[in-house]
């Protein structure tokens, strides 16, 4: 049996993964954000579905990302942030955020962006002051911790669409659900 | 120096208008390039040339007025954009650079998805780029 291959690097794991042109992707999901604005017309009720997305999404992006990323087992919640932030973001993104703001216990930290793919020529207008226009990650980033048994909470501390010089969000892992089994051990 | 730049779209609609100098001249400077827009018109269904160059883009200097002269662009959406300015010598190649980068500019602001075509253009980065290209517009010339 061939030996496992090592982690990749978060770099060669861009490299290895097919790509999609940016400016189609931050086209794309601007002409998402109006659509669901047109239809719902709340900015509450746009930042809910948007959050739902995310969540589908990650559900199933864990998956691929296990898979392509051959990361082993992290002990805590520490790694796993940094994995998500350096791995995760550029692998999916193409941009790597860095993990700040550890609280004392470990389970809450900021991820910080500089860069965001998704809201490159975006200027929110006036009438949508409380959109949150990333909302998708926040949505990835639960879906996909909440496959691998973190349940988490994620809320937008700075959007550089308000005027702030980065993006952050502080992900707070609320519960650590271990392994359910369908069937009793006893029997 | 340039005292004012137009953003007109393809039906003669105006999208944006910016003016560098004292609001008096405000009205002036419209109807300077409500007229530019005529000339456009003109040179765009009689091409002088009997082999259109390759770049149709850039009109170059529409008419001179009394203290102006007002540039021309057109984007193959058929989107104007003009430049007037009070400069007495513009070097061609210097009115060209800037209506690229103004080209671009344009671009990225109708790029944002909250950006509805036909309507005017509310972005406030594009105002401030616009001002950072007008401004850099005159210095390329003096030696």
């Amino acid at each position: 049996m061939p030996p496992p291959a090592a982690p990749k690097s978060g770099d060669a794991l861009f490299a290895s993964v097919e790509r999609v042109n940016a400016e189609l992707f931050t086209l794309t999901y601007g002409a998402i954000v109006r659509q669901l604005l047109t239809d719902l017309e709340e900015v509450e009720e746009v930042n809910k579905q948007l959050d739902q997305m995310g969540y589908n999404i990650g559900t199933r992006l864990v998956d691929e990302f296990l898979a392509k990323s051959n990361v082993s087992r992290c002990a805590d919640f520490k790694e796993t942030a940094d994995v998500i932030a350096k791995l995760g973001f550029k692998m999916f993104l193409g941009v790597t955020a860095t993990v700040t703001n550890w609280d004392a216990e470990g389970t809450s930290c900021s991820f910080v962006l500089e860069d965001n793919p998704l809201v490159d020529f975006v200027e929110l207008p006036d009438t949508c002051q409380g959109l949150q226009y990333c909302n998708v990650l926040s949505g990835v980033i639960r879906g996909a911790l909440e496959m691998v048994s973190m349940k988490t909470e994620v809320t937008w501390v700075r959007d550089m669409l308000r005027g702030d010089d980065a993006y952050e969000m502080r992900v707070k892992l609320t519960k650590q659900v271990p392994e359910e089994y369908p069937y009793k051990d006893d029997d | 120096m340039i005292v004012c730049v137009a953003v007109v779209g393809h039906q003669n609609n105006p999208l944006y208008l910016q003016s560098f100098t004292e609001a008096d001249d405000a009205l002036k400077l419209h109807h300077v390039v409500h007229c530019s827009l005529d000339v456009i018109g003109e040179r765009v269904n009689n091409p002088k040339r009997n082999a259109p160059a390759l770049n149709e883009t850039f009109l170059g200097l529409l008419y001179p007025t009394e203290n102006y002269k007002v540039y021309g662009y057109l984007t193959n959406t058929k989107v104007k954009f003009i430049m007037v300015t009070t400069d007495l010598d513009v070097k061609d190649a210097d009115a060209r650079n800037f209506f690229r980068k103004f080209h671009a500019a344009y671009v990225d602001a109708v790029s944002n998805p909250f950006h509805v075509p036909g309507k005017k253009i509310a972005s406030r980065s594009f105002g401030a780029r616009v001002s950072t290209i007008v401004k850099s517009f005159g210095s390329g010339t003096t030696a």
